[in-house]
C-alpha cells in the first residue's frame, strides 16, 4: 500500500462515521460524568461561567474606577500643595520686605486663612484615597469565588482524565490523592460576596439608604 | 468620654482593618485594635474589655454571622454592641443580621459619613454617647 493509500485511510472518515464517533465520545463523557455523580454539577458550572465573565468585568471596572479616583485626588492635592507653597514664598518675601506692613496689610492673615482651607482639603483628598483601596477587599472576595470555580472544573476534569485513560498511564502519572474513587467538590461559601450584577436582581439591596429603609420596616 | 471608647475591628482583609480603624481614628475614635476573624476576634474580647466591635460577615474559620451568634450568648459580651460592615447585600443576610441583635448594618463599599453616622447613632441609642 502507498503512503498515499495510508494517509487517506486515516484521515478521510466519512461523515456519518464521524457522527457515530462524536456521539460514542459524548455518551462516554456523560456516563462518566455521571457515574463520578457530576451532571448536575457540570449543569451548575456552565450557569457559573457566565457569571464568572461577569465577576472579571466587575474587577476590571471596580480597579479601574479605584485608580482613577486615586489619581484625581492626587491631583487635586498637588494643586493644594502647590498653592500653598507659592504663597509661602510670597509671603515670606513681604515679610521680610515690611514685616509690619505684611501684618497690618491682613497678607499673614490671609495666608494663614489659605493654608487652613488647602490643608482641610488635603485632608480630604487623602481620606478618599484611603477608601479608594477598599476595593482590594471587594475585589479580593469575587477573586476568590472565581478561583473556587476554577479550582473545581480542574479538579474535575482530572478526575475524568484518569477515568478514562488505559490503567497503566494512571498509575504512571496520577498522584495517590487522585487515584481514589472519591471526587473531591471544593466547596462555595454559602455567603455570596460582593453582589455584582444588582440591577433587576429584587433579593440584593443596592445601596446604604435601602439597607436603611429595609431595616426601618422591620423595626431596627 | 465616647472618643475613650474601645473599638474592635474584625475584618479578614488588613486593607479593610487599616480603612475603618483611619477612619474611626478621624471620626474621633482613637483606641483600636482588629482581629483578622470570628475566631481572633472571639479570643480578643475575651481576654481585654471592648465597648464597640465593628465586624465584616464573609471570613474565614468563624465568619460574622457566627461571631454575632457568640457574643451574644455570652453574658459577659451580650451587651457589646455589633455593627456589621460587610459586601453581603442580600436582604435576608441584612434582616438576620437584625434578628441576630446586631446595632446596625452597613454595606460596602461605604463613605466616611455613612460609618459616622451609624456609630454614633447606636452610640448615643445606648447613651454612650
Amino acid at each position: 500500500m502507498s503512503s498515499h493509500h495510508k494517509t487517506s485511510s486515516t484521515a478521510v472518515v466519512a461523515p456519518n462515521e464521524v457522527h457515530q464517533r462524536i456521539g460514542v465520545l459524548t455518551r462516554q463523557l456523560h456516563d462518566s460524568l455521571s457515574g463520578l455523580g457530576l451532571a448536575d454539577k457540570v449543569k451548575t458550572w456552565a450557569g457559573e461561567l457566565p457569571d464568572a465573565k461577569s465577576r472579571l468585568s466587575y474587577i476590571a471596572r471596580l480597579t479601574g474606577e479605584a485608580a482613577e479616583k486615586v489619581l484625581n485626588n492626587v491631583d487635586q492635592a498637588k494643586q493644594h500643595h502647590d498653592h500653598i507653597a507659592s504663597e509661602t514664598r510670597r509671603i515670606g518675601a513681604l515679610i521680610v520686605k515690611d514685616p509690619v506692613a505684611a501684618v497690618a496689610k491682613g497678607h499673614v492673615m490671609n495666608f494663614i486663612n489659605d493654608v487652613e482651607q488647602a490643608t482641610q482639603q488635603i485632608d480630604k483628598n487623602l481620606t478618599d484615597i484611603m477608601m479608594a483601596q477598599d476595593f482590594h477587599d471587594l475585589t479580593g472576595q469575587v477573586i476568590a469565588k472565581v478561583v473556587t470555580l476554577a479550582a473545581n472544573i480542574e479538579e474535575q476534569l482530572v478526575q475524568l482524565l484518569l477515568i478514562t485513560a488505559p490503567g497503566d498511564v494512571v498509575a504512571k502519572v496520577a498522584p495517590d490523592e487522585l487515584k481514589g474513587e472519591s471526587v473531591k467538590i471544593i466547596d462555595e461559601p454559602v455567603l455570596q460576596g460582593p453582589v455584582v450584577n444588582p440591577e433587576g436582581n429584587s433579593d440584593v439591596v443596592k445601596s446604604q439608604s435601602e439597607v436603611d429603609d429595609l431595616l426601618a420596616s422591620l423595626g431596627f | 468620654m465616647a472618643s475613650e471608647l474601645k473599638f474592635l475591628v474584625v475584618d479578614d482583609f488588613s486593607t479593610m482593618r487599616r480603612i475603618v480603624r483611619n477612619l474611626l481614628k478621624e471620626i474621633g475614635y482613637t483606641e483600636a485594635d482588629e482581629a483578622e476573624d470570628g475566631v481572633a476576634a472571639l479570643n480578643k474580647l475575651r481576654s481585654s474589655s471592648f465597648d464597640f466591635v465593628v465586624s465584616d460577615i464573609n471570613m474565614p474559620n468563624m465568619n460574622g454571622f457566627q461571631l454575632l451568634q457568640e457574643i451574644k450568648k455570652d453574658d459577659k459580651l451580650k451587651h457589646l454592641p455589633v455593627l456589621m460592615v460587610t459586601a453581603e447585600a442580600r436582604k435576608e443576610d441584612i434582616v438576620m443580621a437584625a434578628q441576630q441583635g446586631a446595632a446596625g448594618y452597613i454595606v460596602k463599599p461605604f463613605t466616611k459619613a455613612t460609618l459616622e453616622d451609624k456609630v454614633n447613632l447606636i452610640l448615643t441609642k445606648l447613651g454612650l454617647k
